[in-house]
């Protein structure tokens, strides 16, 4: 388990940064999604299909803390975020970059749930289709439509905030 | 194709999931046509831009918590566990370890030993058990006939009577019982325990001793009821060595009429 841990939890980790944005809770949701493999580590059968096991267990985990947080809003730390971002870029440069990511960050925000999901899955994850197919339990063309109005969605809001 | 359609194919193309076919096909269009060009340049950046998002590294707590909670689960399914579960397993295990094969060998080997055991002690017990009965009941023969003789020197005829019907429980009388019963057939005072003696006689006559005692015992008899049932037995005996004692007996003057006419019947039956 150890193992498994050192291997996935990285992959993990940035797959619930980005559906929640929110360090200390996606944290707190990597520590579940392992406790629940260890739980449930019998339902788990065949090797390849490892992935989508834990990105299924990720996502029931994520369903979990939506519900839990209905009543008291989500809050994104996206400031807390760009304020992390360093190098030895310019300040005016830095400047630039935090202020497009930032806004790129609360655009991937406005996006629905299933739409910012297949697109971390498929850019930020590169998994393939078939792989994002498998983990929601769909077909390959259903993945691309989503990945491809998803990508049209995102533009919108994006540009729209831009403008 | 319409612009549309290619520029459905836009995602797909900057997450590289086309075919090599359609990619050319794409990349043809898009170079003839201004708006998809453009289109598709804009959805690069945002691609590219969307790729460049930075993923926070997790914090070193991430890894602390994470084997703590490993070892507090691994504690706790230990302890759930039964002290039978841990048995059973240990003795699964210990049969793991062995090389089977030898274990089961060693087995049969103990299997076989026991039986072995068992079969040569078992053996050994029924002989000496059988060894103790037939000593017990030679001691009870013994005994029986230590009685039987005793009780022929009873004064008193009906003891002496028991005594001679103890030679029909005797199975092998031997020469000291067969002597003793000769005697008192040919020298008891009471006719009727001569009468049982002849009939124990009888009963004995497989002994060559028995047939002779009882032919010379012929002209010993005096009583006429001794002497026709001494006849009766030899009849039936068929016993022709008696011929020449009766003979001797019919030369006695003073022999009972009846027992007369008997023994000359018997004698011609003989013949």
């Amino acid at each position: 388990m150890g193992l498994l841990f050192e291997r996935y939890h990285r992959i993990l980790y940035g797959f619930l940064f980005h559906m929640t944005y929110n360090r200390e809770s996606s944290e707190d949701m990597v520590q579940t999604v392992f406790y629940k493999m260890l739980k449930y580590r019998n339902s788990f059968t065949g090797d390849g299909e490892f992935m989508a096991w834990m990105y299924q267990i990720a996502r029931n985990v994520l369903k979990d803390s939506y519900k839990k947080k209905s009543e008291n809003v989500s809050h994104y730390d996206v400031a807390d975020f760009a304020d992390r971002i360093d190098g030895g870029t310019a300040a005016d440069e830095q400047f630039e970059i935090k202020q497009t990511r930032t806004e790129l960050h609360s655009a991937m925000k406005n996006l629905s749930d299933d739409h910012r999901e297949v697109l971390i899955m498929s850019r930020l994850q590169e998994l393939k289709y078939q792989e994002i197919a498998q983990i929601l339990q769909t077909t390959e063309g259903a993945v691309k439509v989503r990945a491809h109005r998803a990508m049209q969605e995102l533009k919108q809001v994006y540009l729209k905030r831009k403008c | 194709m319409k612009c549309e359609q290619y520029q459905e194919l836009f995602t797909d193309y900057m997450n590289k999931q086309l075919t090599t076919e359609q990619q050319t096909e794409l990349e043809t269009h898009v170079a003839g046509c201004d708006s998809c060009g453009h289109e598709l340049a804009a959805m690069k950046e945002l691609w590219d831009e969307l790729g460049d998002m930075e993923t926070p590294e997790p914090s070193v707590n991430i890894r602390v918590k994470f084997y703590a909670m490993l070892d507090t689960y691994t504690a706790s399914v230990a302890e759930k566990r039964g002290f039978w579960d841990r048995v059973t397993d240990n003795s699964s295990r210990l049969w793991q370890l062995q090389p089977r094969w030898p274990l089961a060998y060693s087995m049969i080997v103990v299997l076989i030993s026991f039986a072995c055991g068992y079969w040569v002690f078992y053996s050994s017990r029924t002989d000496k058990q059988d060894q103790q009965l037939q000593a017990l009941s030679s001691q009870v023969h013994e005994l029986r006939q230590t009685m039987m003789l005793a009780l022929l020197e009873n004064p008193s005829a009906s003891e002496r009577m028991r005594g001679v019907s103890y030679t029909s429980e005797i199975k092998h009388a031997d020469k000291q019982v067969i002597s003793a019963l000769l005697a008192t057939l040919n020298n008891d005072p009471n006719v009727n325990v001569r009468l049982s003696t002849l009939d124990a006689l009888a009963h004995l006559s497989d002994h060559p001793e028995v047939r002779a005692g009882l032919i010379r015992s012929i002209l010993d008899q005096d009583s006429p009821l001794m002497q026709s049932a001494i006849a009766d037995v030899m009849l039936k005996l068929q016993e022709k060595r008696s011929i020449g004692s009766f003979k001797e007996l019919l030369k006695q003057k003073d022999l009972d009429r009846r027992v007369r006419e008997k023994i000359k019947e018997t004698i011609t039956q003989l013949i």
